[in-house]
């Protein structure tokens, strides 16, 4: 008789994780001739169009117009890749979960680790960037870290609880794309809102309950600005993250028996 | 509704119970939304089994007999009646379970087996006796994408034969691949369970069932009408298939 504790079974699903987010990320890069370099050349591409854009045609070539853009578009792409993947998690590991029992949380956090690895590589690309345009680091870089892991337990609540809901209303899906084009809008990365004239104060509140908006914000500060990232706030995104990851979880446990029954 | 004919109690006796199901049913919903209408795959399901039984679950098609072996692998639970496991691991024989297309066979059988409740170091251990059995030699290190179904289903197999849980719950497979694959592996599964593993084999075959295993429940309409020794069961499914048929 073989009874695993709840610390080996615990071990073991965590070795899982890992090995399987390195087969997945191996995986994408075994599609491609060009491989693991499509991390780098990808977001360069996707940079260039928005230099291009905004730098050249635009004439924001001086001014720190393009590095305040890719600041904001690299940041919302991590939160935006995790969300839109992380819904389809537990519905897409349907086949296996119908052979094997396993908890079904590993499947978003799975796809959190792989699309964060990717995030590293395009985040490492876009500090080359900065320095090139002259932006140095500062004392505030050690920041960096702490931002980082506010965002991931953001990041984690939203998709969890994305993850859990999904499989019973996959019309949801259609909706959080569209949701999340609204909240890119929405979250300055165009644009810092609070800067604009004819805004009021109770509207410029009402923004700022978006936590993107924060975080932005934050890595802009820390990067270009010298500035310190906003502590309380940071604080209290991270307290309602840790809350939905909690009730994420809470979903997702209840019904982890009822998800292999649930058609995909 | 269940007849359990108990001529082997002594032998019973003597081993340890490992699950027994009590009047167990399962209901999936068969359309999505609100008005969804349910389906009972199961309706009321009672037996025993017991430590080194080789089970058989026997039973026409669609009556609900790879649904049981999901509720005895612990991937779903009873909607009413009582499942209990004292304690053992049982899962699925899973082929190729988790394969991904562009990694190589040893990564796959590394990913398959630890989706399979390995550990990683315990499947690299077996990793040569995996490959010498898949008879893949250097395409081992190979992208699957190019193997050919043959390959893929002596790999698949080699490593869902390593997986050793308390109890292995078979659902129809014995053998794979092409005809000497197939005596080969099916030779190994019949010698597992031929040995002292508890094993629980669902087949609508009878022939096999009466050849492999011990004791037999037979299933009709997702309620279980007889549980014994496998000549009685079988002869009255026998019986029934008869009434059924001249009916």
């Amino acid at each position: 008789m073989r009874t695993e504790t709840r610390i080996q079974l615990f071990f073991r699903y965590l070795e899982l994780i890992f090995y399987k987010t390195y087969a997945d990320l191996r995986a994408e890069t075994e599609r491609t001739y060009l491989g693991f370099m499509w991390w780098i050349f990808e977001p360069i591409m996707y940079m260039s169009i928005f230099y291009v854009m905004f730098g050249i045609l635009l004439g924001h070539r001086t001014d720190d117009y393009v590095p305040f853009l890719l600041v904001g578009l690299t940041i919302w792409q991590w939160f935006k890749s995790c969300l839109s993947h992380a819904s389809e998690t537990i519905l897409g590991a349907h086949f296996l979960m119908k052979h094997v029992n396993l908890p079904k949380i590993i499947f978003p956090i799975i796809l959190i680790l792989t699309d964060t690895v990717k995030f590293l590589f395009i985040f490492t690309l876009l500090l080359a960037f900065l320095w090139l345009r002259g932006y140095q680091i500062n004392e505030y870089y050690w920041a960096l870290p702490v931002l980082f892991f506010v965002q991931l337990l953001l990041i984690t609540a939203c998709s969890l609880i994305l993850a859990a809901i999904v499989p019973f209303l996959p019309d949801l899906r259609f909706v959080v794309e569209n949701v999340l084009t609204a909240v890119f809008f929405m979250s300055g990365v165009f644009l810092d809102v609070s800067k604009l004239p004819h805004v009021l104060d109770f509207h410029k509140q009402l923004y700022y309950l978006n936590p993107m908006v924060n975080l932005i914000e934050d890595f802009r500060n820390v990067l270009m600005y010298n500035r310190s990232p906003d502590w309380q706030a940071l604080a209290i995104i991270s307290i309602f993250s840790l809350l939905g990851i909690w009730f994420g979880k809470y979903l997702i446990q209840k019904f982890e028996y009822v998800y292999p029954k649930v058609m995909p | 509704m269940t007849t359990e004919i108990i001529t082997n109690q002594e032998v019973q006796q003597k081993h340890e119970l490992i699950m027994s199901l009590k009047n167990v049913g399962l209901s999936y919903r068969r359309k999505r939304g609100v008005f969804g209408e349910e389906f009972w795959a199961l309706k009321d399901v009672s037996f025993d089994l017991y430590q080194g039984d080789t089970l058989g679950i026997i039973g026409r098609n669609g009556v609900g007999k790879s649904t049981l072996l999901r509720l005895m692998a612990g991937i779903m639970q009873p909607s009413h009646g009582q499942l209990i496991n004292t304690g053992y691991q049982a899962s699925l024989l899973s082929l190729q379970l988790g394969f991904i297309y562009y990694l190589s066979g040893r990564e796959n059988a590394i990913l398959s087996g630890m989706f399979m409740g390995l550990r990683k170091r315990e499947i690299l251990k077996r990793m040569d006796s995996i490959i010498e059995f898949a008879e893949l030699g250097d395409f081992i290190d190979q992208p699957i994408a190019t193997y050919s179904s043959g390959m893929l289903a002596r790999l698949g197999f080699s490593v869902a034969f390593q997986v050793d849980p308390d109890v292995l719950l078979i659902d129809e497979i014995l053998g794979v691949g092409d005809a000497e694959f197939y005596q080969k592996s099916t030779k190994v599964m019949q010698e597992k369970i031929h040995s002292n593993k508890t094993i629980v084999f669902v087949s609508h075959h009878a022939a096999l069932i009466q050849q492999l295993c011990n004791r037999v429940v037979w299933i009709e309409n997702g309620v279980s009408r007889m549980a014994g020794d496998t000549r009685t069961v079988l002869a009255e499914y026998h019986k029934f298939l008869h009434l059924e048929s001249a009916a």
